[in-house]
């Protein structure tokens, strides 16, 4: 799988590189600045774009920006964006026209290899990956009348591993139940936010998360 | 009337008493009839001044220095104790004018140096001489030298005066000056002839008294008809010397004395105070900005306000024992309010600046302190247990708490979402992490502002938003940021308690310099019971 980084911190970079050569990736190009980090992608056609979002010229999104301007000249590219700390807004930007293949996470989580490196496996699938700490910010958002308050424990953790981009069986596996419960649950969520059951499983995502930016 | 009548009765009496000189003596009581009629005179035209006063008073010595003519022991005494006071007067006079108020501690002196060379040191003369009602001792070897202890005191004094009347003279303005000089010279030359003359009385009057009595009476008695001349004259002809400050006022600003010392001058109390009515201080500052807990009146200081355009910008205290009448305080700070409104906002500026560098420096405490208290240590057992061959997965954990402590920080110290996307975004994200939902009205911000301006906002609303949220309890939060034309309107209203009010230290004195350092302005407007309403406008031109 060829993939082109774009980071510019040095000790990042370099990080990222030898995580993912050691997982079998390769590294077609590292982009140090957000101009550069389009104009490699175009050229190269890579499987997979990671980027920072902080990134020169700017130093404020412009790494969010390129990955939203690729995905706009090629829908579907699998793009992970990673982050020093992850906002609402940015996930809804990145989900709001497609779901598929995006993942947006805090950068320390590659320090968790295995788990990091399925991520960007889901998201080459086309799946959806989304910080635990994005989907904890959307639930406990103050809002008035909030319809969350009336859902369970149990059937909080279902939406909060939807919204991440879990698929059934893996959010039956996490939390040690079968995957027919976890379809009740998902079921009764769906019913409570008010959302078309028949979101296809890949799309439920997109669905939660529109629903939780509300 | 009455000194009329005693100068009538002197001069009935010295003329009954016959002599050598009974006509010369005569013109004594004359004298004193000239100083005390030109005195009235001079009161009259301008009440305010002691002039006048000073000019009665010395009239009135000179006729106390000839009851010596009713020869009994108690008037001659008391004839031969004032005999020179008029020197002093005059003295006094000299200094004084054109107010008859002395305005520095060196003048003071001065006059007082006056009286005493004419008042204690004239005693040996008559103490030691023979043939008075007061007489000790029959000793002229004692009165001769008291006499010349006397003219070399009275001479260093009228020195002293005339290096003083050098000193007013070059200071003064050139049609001041005009009149300043002739009668300090005069002055001067009086002063001199009563003692020069009596010492020459042997070697050029040749033993005459007659002439040099002339000469004196001519002397002494021009005295008041000068003063009374020249206080009319060479714009010594103002109704006050609180036309001074109005002079001062529109003098150069970089030769005159500052406020406060040309108030001590014109008003003649050195002590005078000037304080200031700052924003967000409910007691008054001086000029370095300090709160100054206004003084009781029975400490002997009085207070007066200062308004100008009918809302007050300071006030002024003096010394009551000093300045009798606060009437005219009153008058000079009326006289000087925009000259001490433009010293407020200096003041007000400086104060508000060193507000801004002090909550800088604070800032830069409270972060490294959470940085050294907070991951410091936290990174220090990290590394302990690291070198413990602690388990893999608390050293993880410990790791990513000790980033989120980080990350948290970091957002404290300056929002990502503010550096990323601005204000509307960041105070957005602000939202979320409220523990309460809140009414958010945003308009006109698809642009982004100058960093200084977001910055200076978010502070603002945040700040606005965690004290409603901590101290008014409120139900409801709206929160609205508006550009309209070339400014920022933000507002902040809570259903709350109210009451809030801009103590120094508190967080709406920092909100106000924030604000105001960019040109704009912050309103509170918070009654108990009826909520809190913060709202501020920050010029922002595209």
């Amino acid at each position: 799988m060829r993939v082109v980084i774009g980071e510019d911190q040095v000790l990042m970079r370099e990080g990222l590189r030898l995580v993912l050569e050691g997982a079998g990736f390769t590294i077609e190009a590292l982009a140090e600045d957000a101009r550069d980090l389009v104009r490699r992608v175009i050229g190269l056609r890579p499987d997979l774009v990671i980027a920072d979002i902080r990134m020169p010229p700017d130093l404020t999104d412009d790494g969010l920006r390129a990955v939203l301007e690729l995905r706009g000249e090629r829908p579907g590219l699998p793009v992970m964006v990673l982050s020093q700390h992850v906002q609402r807004r940015y996930a809804v930007e990145l989900l709001r026209h497609d779901d598929r293949g995006v993942g947006y996470l805090l950068k320390e989580r590659i320090a968790d290899l295995e788990t990091f490196i399925a991520d960007l496996h889901r998201v080459l699938d086309g799946g959806t990956v989304l910080d635990p700490v994005v989907v904890a910010a959307m639930m406990d958002r103050p809002r008035p009348g909030d319809p969350l308050a009336g859902l369970t424990g149990r059937q909080r953790e279902v939406l909060a591993l939807m919204a991440e981009g879990r698929s059934n069986a893996a959010i039956a596996a996490r939390l040690h139940v079968t995957e027919k419960s976890v379809v009740r649950h998902v079921s009764l969520v769906y019913n409570a936010l008010g959302i078309d059951q028949s979101s296809e499983d890949h799309r439920r995502v997109l669905a939660v998360v529109r629903y939780l930016s509300r | 009337m009455g000194a009329v009548c005693v100068a009538g009765t002197e001069f009935a009496l010295i003329l009954h008493q016959g002599g050598q000189y009974a006509f010369i003596s005569s013109f004594f009581p004359v004298l004193g009839l000239v100083y005390v009629t030109t005195g009235l005179v001079a009161w009259a035209r301008r009440p305010s001044s002691r002039l006048g006063l000073l000019l009665v008073v010395a009239g009135g010595f000179a006729l106390l220095a000839e009851v010596t003519a009713v020869d009994a022991p108690v008037p001659v005494a008391v004839g031969m104790i004032v005999g020179t006071v008029v020197l002093a007067v005059i003295v006094q006079l000299l200094l004084s004018f054109p107010t008859g108020r002395l305005h520095t501690t060196t003048e003071r002196v001065v006059v007082l140096a006056a009286y005493f060379v004419s008042l204690p040191l004239q005693a040996p003369l008559y103490l030691f001489a023979a043939g008075n009602p007061l007489s000790l001792a029959d000793r002229p070897d004692l009165a001769d030298a008291g006499l010349q202890v006397q003219r070399i005191a009275g001479a260093i004094v009228i020195l002293a005066t005339a290096a003083l009347l050098i000193g007013r003279m070059r200071r003064a303005r050139p049609e001041q000056r005009r009149v300043l000089v002739p009668l300090s010279v005069y002055g001067i030359f009086a002063l001199l002839v009563v003692p020069v003359s009596s010492a020459l009385e042997h070697s050029v009057f040749e033993g005459d008294p007659v002439q040099r009595t002339i000469l004196q009476l001519v002397s002494l008695g021009l005295v008041p008809i000068v003063f009374l001349i020249a206080s009319s004259r060479g714009g010594f002809d103002r109704t006050s010397d609180l036309a001074e400050l109005g002079v001062w006022l529109g003098s150069d600003e970089a030769g005159r004395p500052e406020l406060r010392a040309a108030l001590a001058t014109t008003l003649g109390d050195p002590s005078v105070q000037v304080l200031f009515r700052v924003h967000g201080e409910e007691a008054l500052v001086d000029d370095l900005g300090f709160p100054v807990a206004l003084p009781a009146h029975a400490n002997g200081r009085g207070t007066v306000d200062v308004e100008l355009g009918g809302r007050a910008v300071g006030a002024i205290t003096y010394d009551a024992m000093l300045v009798d009448r606060p009437e005219e305080i009153r008058e000079a700070g009326r006289i000087v309010a925009i000259a001490l409104d433009r010293q407020r906002l200096t003041v007000e500026l400086r104060a508000s600046r060193a507000r801004i560098a002090a909550t800088a420096d604070g800032e830069r405490r409270r972060i490294a302190r959470d940085l050294h208290d907070g991951l410091q240590a936290r990174l220090v057992l990290l590394a302990v247990q690291a070198a413990g061959r602690g388990d893999q997965a608390t050293l993880r954990a410990g790791i990513q708490s000790a980033i989120e402590e980080l990350r948290e920080l970091v957002n404290g110290v300056m929002p990502a979402q503010l550096t990323e996307r601005g204000l509307a975004a960041a105070v957005e994200d602000l939202r979320d992490r409220l523990p309460m939902p809140i009414e958010l009205h945003v308009a006109g911000l698809e642009q982004r502002l100058r960093l200084d301006v977001e910055s200076a906002a978010y502070f603002v609303l945040s700040e606005a938003i965690s004290n409603a949220l901590k101290h008014a309890g409120p139900a409801a939060l709206t929160v609205s940021l508006e550009r309209t034309g070339g400014q920022l309107v933000l507002a902040v209203a809570d259903d709350g308690a109210g009451g809030a009010r801009a103590r120094a230290g508190s967080g709406i004195r920092g909100m106000a310099d924030r604000v105001e350092a960019l040109g704009g302005e912050l309103y509170v407007d918070s009654v108990p019971g009826r909520g809190t309403r913060v709202r501020a406008v920050i010029p922002c031109a595209s």
